[in-house]
C-alpha cells in the first residue's frame, strides 16, 4: 500500500531540479514548483535565468515595497532588479527559446508520456486554456524537466503511457522529477531512475500510469 | 568566479576552429572588424573554410583577401563577395575554380542568419523573385503573389567586434559596428567577441544591451584596446 | 566624361523633388547618398542607409532590411548599370561573370520599396557606366520592373513598357540633342511638351505625429478592424489610457490581438487596495470585441474568471490560441515582410491541425502566417516628437514587436521629448514605425 508512504515536499523537489542545471547555462523556469529551484543553486555555481516577458539575467522575486510593474517575469510576479540584466522585445525572447539558446527548461504538467510527450496547458473539463510560452519551451529548449506532483488531487496518475489531455510537445521531455521519483522518458519507454526515501520501485509502479522500466540499480533520490 | 566567458588571447578564442568550419564575421572595415580575432584566424591552420560577411575585400582591410590568398578559404557567401572594378584576388580565384563564391542579397543574408539564430526552419519573402537570386529555390503562390524560401544559415563560430561587453556577455555596439554584429552574434554555435572595453556585470543599463549574454561564449580584449 | 559634382548635384537634388516631406528613403551606396545631404532636415524625411543606419539611429543587419521588405520604404534611390524600359534594372558594380556580381542592397530594394528612382550619372556612350535599354544585355535582372523613373543631370526618363519617355530636360538643353548625343534613339520618345528640369532645393515639413488626447489619436478607429493591446500578465505595458479612449469610442467588431485579452484585474498584481487594473476587460464588458488572438486568454485561476473567459462562454466572443512565441514572431514576421514561417513550436499538437508541416533536417516543423492589422495601440516610455520610442524594462515584450506590424501605431508614453534628446544608440523602436503619440495624462494611474 503507498496511500501511508511519506511524499517528498515542493522544495526538495525543486533542490533536486537544481542539480541538474549547469554551470553556465541558461535556464528558463515555469510557473508553479519550477519557480523554487532558483532558491537551491548554490552561490558557486553560476546560473543565468531567461524570462520570456523579456528580461536575461534576472533575479529573484522582488522583495517587499521593491515591486515594479516594469520589471516581471512570465508569471506577471515582479522581479529584483540585479546587476547583469538584459532587456528585450518577446520577439527575441522566443528567439532565444525557440533557436536553442536556452539549455534548461523546468515546466510543471498535468501528464507526462512514457516516450516524454507534455500536456500542461489545457485540463479538458475547463475547455479553454492557456498556452503561453510552453508550447515554444517544449520545442525549443535543449533540455525539458518536468517539476510535478506524481499524481492528481484526484490521486490521478500524472505519468501515463499515453497522454490524454492536449499536448503541448511530442516527445520533448527529457526529465521527470516527482514527489516521489525521478524519471527519464525514452523511446523505449519511461525508466525509473531514483525513488525517494522509503519508496521501492513498485510502490512508484503502484501509482503510475505507465509500465515503468525498472534497471538493476534505481538510485536513491539525491537532493 | 566559477564560470567566465572570459579569454586571455585572441589565439586561444580561437583555437578549436576546425577544417570545413562556416565562419561569421562581423565586419571588415575599420572599427566594425574583428581584427584580432581575425588576426589570430591568419595564424591557424584551419582550411577549408566558408567566410560569411558583408564585404569580403573592403578599403584597407586585407584580412580576408589574405585568408583566401593563402588558399584557406572554399566559399565566400556574401552581399558584397569583391568590390571594385576588377574585383582582386577573389574574383581571379573563382575564374580558376578554386573557390565557391555566393552572391546572397543583404536583407536575404539578414533574415536567414536571423532564422538560424531564432529556430525558424525557413521564411517566405518576395525578395528576388524573377530575379537571379530565385534560381533553384522553392517557391510558392501565396494570395496570388510570388514568394521563395529561404533557410536557415548556420555557421560554427562567429568573430565578432563590440564597443562594450559586460562579464555575463551583454554587448553594446556603437553606431553601424551594430549592423552585422549584432545578427551573426544568434546565429553561431560559438560566439567570440573582441570587444574595446570590458566591465563587470551591471557595466551596461539593461535597457541598452543589444547582444544579450545569451549568444556570447567568449570575450577578449579588442587588440589595442587599453586595459580597463 | 567624369562626373563632374556639379551635375552629381544637380542630379541629387532632382532626385530629392521626389521626396515628400516624412518619407523614408532608402539610399543604395555612392552618388544615391549624395541626395540626403541636399534635402532639408526641416523635411523630416528618414533616410535609410546600406550601413544599416536610419538617420543615425543604428540598426541591425536584419531590422534595417525588415524595413525595406516590410514595406516601410516609400522610396528607394539606386544607382544601376542598366536599365531597362519596361522598369527592370542590373546593379551597378562591375562583375566579371553575373552569378557572382555583388547584389548588395538593390534586390532588397527593388523587392520592397513603393517607388524605385534610378540616377543616370551622365549620358555618354563613351562610357556607358549606365546605359538605357529597350532590353537587358548580357546579364540577368537584379530587380523586376521596379524603376520608374530616371534622373540624369539633363533629363528625365520614364520606362514606359517598350521605351522610354524624355518627360523633363534641363533649360539649357535641346531634348533632341540629348536623345541623338547618346545614341539613344532607339529607345527614347520625346515626350510632346517635356517639363523644364527644376533643380531647386525642395521644401515642407511633415505632419505632427502628436495628438492632444486619446480621442484624437484614435479618431478614425472604424468598427471591425483588428487591433493589436500589449497586455502581459500585470499592469506593465499596457496603454490604459488610450485602452479607456478607445472603449469611450465605442468602436465594435474588433478583433484584438494580444498576449492576454485581459487579465491583469483579475490576476491584480501591483494593484493597490481597493482598485482595479484598466485592461482588456473594458473594451470586452463593453461589447466591443468579436474574437481574440492570444496566448494567455484567461485566467490563470479557474475560479476567478476574467471579462474574457465570461464572454467566451456565453458564446459572445471567439478565440484564436497562439502559443506565445509563434504570436511574436507572426507578428515580427508582419512587420518584417515575411509571409510565412516554419516553426518547431506546436508541432504534433492541437496547434498543428490544419496547419502544412514539415519534417527539416529532422525536426518537425509547422508553417505560420505573419499578423498585421490597421492599429496598434502600444505603451512605451518616452517619445520624441519624431516618434522615437524607448520602453522601461520588461513592458517593452509585445509592444516593440507590435509597432512595425501595424498600419497605424499609437503609442502612449510618459513624456514626449525633443528631436535628439533620446541617444540614438538607445532607441528600440524607430519613429518610422510610429504614426501618432499620446502622452499619457498627469495623475492618470491605469486603475480604476
Amino acid at each position: 500500500m503507498t496511500e501511508d508512504k511519506e511524499r517528498l515536499d515542493r522544495a526538495i523537489m525543486a533542490m533536486r531540479v537544481a542539480k541538474e542545471l549547469p554551470p553556465g547555462g541558461t535556464v528558463n523556469l515555469g510557473i508553479g514548483i519550477p519557480t523554487l529551484v532558483s532558491m537551491f543553486v548554490g552561490d558557486d555555481s553560476i546560473v543565468f535565468y531567461h524570462s520570456e516577458s523579456g528580461v536575461l539575467n534576472c533575479g529573484p522575486l522582488a522583495e517587499d515595497g521593491n515591486e515594479d510593474i516594469d520589471l516581471i517575469n512570465a508569471g506577471g510576479q515582479f522581479l529584483e532588479p540585479v546587476p547583469g540584466m538584459a532587456y528585450f522585445s518577446s520577439a527575441d525572447a522566443f528567439a532565444m527559446i525557440r533557436g536553442g539558446h536556452v539549455d534548461v527548461t523546468v515546466l510543471g504538467a498535468h501528464q507526462v508520456s512514457a516516450n516524454g510527450d507534455l500536456a500542461n496547458w489545457m485540463l479538458p473539463e475547463r475547455g479553454v486554456g492557456n498556452i503561453g510560452g510552453a508550447m515554444d519551451l517544449a520545442a525549443g529548449a535543449d533540455k525539458v524537466i518536468v517539476a510535478m506532483e506524481h499524481n492528481d488531487r484526484n490521486g490521478n496518475a500524472k505519468v501515463v503511457e499515453e497522454c490524454s489531455f492536449p499536448l503541448t510537445g511530442k516527445g520533448c521531455v527529457s526529465l521527470v522529477v516527482t514527489d516521489v521519483a525521478v524519471l527519464e522518458p525514452t523511446p523505449d519507454g519511461m525508466v525509473l531512475r531514483e525513488t525517494a526515501p522509503g519508496w521501492s520501485p513498485e510502490d512508484v509502479q503502484e501509482i503510475t500510469g505507465a509500465a515503468l522500466i525498472i534497471p538493476e540499480s534505481v538510485g536513491e533520490y539525491e537532493v | 568566479m566559477a564560470f567566465s566567458k572570459l579569454y586571455d588571447t585572441h589565439d586561444a578564442a580561437v583555437a578549436d576552429v576546425r577544417d570545413g568550419a562556416t565562419i561569421l564575421v562581423g565586419g571588415v572595415a575599420k572599427s566594425n572588424e574583428p581584427s584580432g580575432l581575425l588576426s589570430a584566424l591568419l595564424r591557424h591552420d584551419a582550411t577549408d573554410l566558408t567566410i560569411v560577411c558583408d564585404f569580403s575585400g573592403w578599403d584597407g582591410s586585407e584580412t580576408i583577401p589574405r585568408l583566401v590568398k593563402d588558399g584557406r578559404v572554399s566559399r565566400i557567401i556574401s552581399p558584397y563577395p569583391f568590390l571594385g572594378a576588377h574585383g582582386g584576388v577573389i574574383p581571379e580565384l573563382w575564374e580558376l575554380g578554386d573557390i565557391e563564391v555566393v552572391a546572397v542579397p543583404h536583407g536575404t543574408l539578414a533574415e536567414r542568419l536571423r532564422a538560424a539564430g531564432a529556430g525558424i526552419g525557413g521564411v517566405f519573402i518576395t525578395t528576388g523573385v524573377g530575379t537571379r537570386f530565385d534560381m533553384d529555390k522553392e517557391s510558392r503562390s501565396i494570395d496570388g503573389v510570388g514568394h521563395v524560401l529561404e533557410t536557415p544559415l548556420r555557421a560554427d563560430f562567429a568573430l565578432l567586434r563590440c564597443h562594450r561587453a559586460d562579464g555575463v556577455g551583454n554587448l553594446v555596439y556603437r553606431g553601424a559596428q551594430r549592423g552585422w554584429n549584432s545578427v551573426m552574434a544568434t546565429a553561431a554555435r560559438t560566439t567570440v567577441v573582441e570587444s574595446d572595453e570590458i566591465g563587470e556585470p551591471g557595466a551596461i543599463n539593461p535597457e541598452l544591451v543589444i547582444t544579450p549574454g545569451i549568444y556570447v561564449n567568449r570575450i577578449v580584449r579588442a587588440a589595442g584596446a587599453p586595459a580597463v | 566624361m567624369p562626373l563632374t559634382e556639379t551635375s552629381a548635384f544637380k542630379i541629387a537634388r532632382r532626385a530629392a523633388r521626389e521626396i515628400a516631406p516624412g518619407a523614408v528613403v532608402a539610399l543604395d551606396r555612392g552618388l544615391p547618398e549624395l541626395v540626403a545631404r541636399v534635402t532639408p532636415e526641416s523635411m523630416g524625411v528618414w533616410f535609410l542607409r546600406a550601413d544599416g543606419t536610419l538617420n543615425g539611429i543604428p540598426l541591425s543587419a536584419a531590422d534595417a532590411a525588415a524595413i525595406v521588405r516590410g514595406g516601410y520604404v516609400d522610396l528607394a534611390i539606386v544607382h544601376p548599370a542598366q536599365v531597362t524600359a519596361d522598369g527592370r534594372f542590373v546593379g551597378r558594380l562591375y562583375a566579371r561573370d553575373a552569378s557572382i556580381a555583388p547584389p548588395g542592397i538593390g534586390v532588397d530594394l527593388a523587392s520592397g520599396a513603393r517607388r524605385i528612382i534610378a540616377l543616370h550619372p551622365q549620358i555618354n556612350e563613351d562610357e556607358p557606366e549606365i546605359c538605357l535599354a529597350s532590353h537587358l544585355l548580357e546579364r540577368p535582372v537584379d530587380g523586376v520592373g521596379g524603376i520608374d523613373r530616371v534622373i540624369a543631370d539633363c533629363a528625365v526618363f520614364e520606362p514606359q513598357g517598350t521605351e522610354f519617355v524624355l518627360s523633363e530636360i534641363a533649360t539649357d538643353r535641346q531634348a533632341d540633342d540629348v536623345v541623338a548625343d547618346s545614341d539613344l534613339s532607339e529607345v527614347v520618345s520625346i515626350s510632346d511638351y517635356p517639363a523644364a528640369m527644376d533643380f531647386t532645393v525642395p521644401s515642407g515639413t511633415p505632419e505632427s505625429k502628436v495628438h492632444a488626447d486619446g480621442a484624437s489619436a484614435l479618431h478614425d478607429l472604424p468598427d471591425g478592424v483588428t487591433v493589436f493591446i500589449d497586455g502581459f500578465g500585470g499592469p506593465g505595458g499596457m496603454a490604459h489610457y488610450l485602452l479607456m479612449s478607445l472603449r469611450d469610442r465605442g468602436s465594435r467588431g474588433l478583433t484584438i490581438v494580444s498576449n492576454t485579452a485581459g487579465i491583469a484585474r483579475v490576476v491584480s498584481f501591483g494593484t493597490p487596495p481597493g482598485r482595479t487594473a484598466i485592461d482588456h476587460s473594458v473594451l470586452i464588458e463593453n461589447g466591443q470585441v468579436a474574437k481574440a488572438i492570444a496566448s494567455f486568454p484567461v485566467s490563470p485561476s479557474v475560479s476567478r474568471p476574467s471579462e474574457f473567459e465570461l464572454a467566451y462562454r456565453r458564446g459572445e466572443v471567439d478565440l484564436e490560441l497562439v502559443p506565445q512565441g509563434t504570436l511574436a514572431e507572426r507578428l515580427r514576421a508582419g512587420g518584417a515582410g515575411i509571409r510565412a514561417f516554419y516553426t518547431p513550436t506546436g508541432a504534433g499538437t492541437l496547434i498543428a491541425e490544419g496547419k502544412e508541416s514539415r519534417t527539416i533536417d529532422g525536426r518537425d516543423y509547422i508553417l505560420e502566417y505573419g499578423l498585421r492589422a490597421d492599429f496598434a495601440i502600444i505603451r512605451a516610455h518616452k517619445a520624441d516628437i519624431n516618434g522615437n520610442l524607448i520602453y522601461r524594462g520588461t513592458s517593452r515584450n509585445f509592444n516593440a514587436v507590435m509597432a512595425p506590424a501595424a498600419r497605424v501605431t499609437i503609442v502612449e508614453v510618459d513624456e514626449i521629448v525633443e528631436p535628439g534628446q533620446l541617444d540614438p544608440e538607445e532607441i528600440v523602436t524607430p519613429g518610422v514605425f510610429v504614426q501618432r503619440i499620446v502622452k499619457r495624462p498627469d495623475g492618470f494611474t491605469g486603475y480604476e
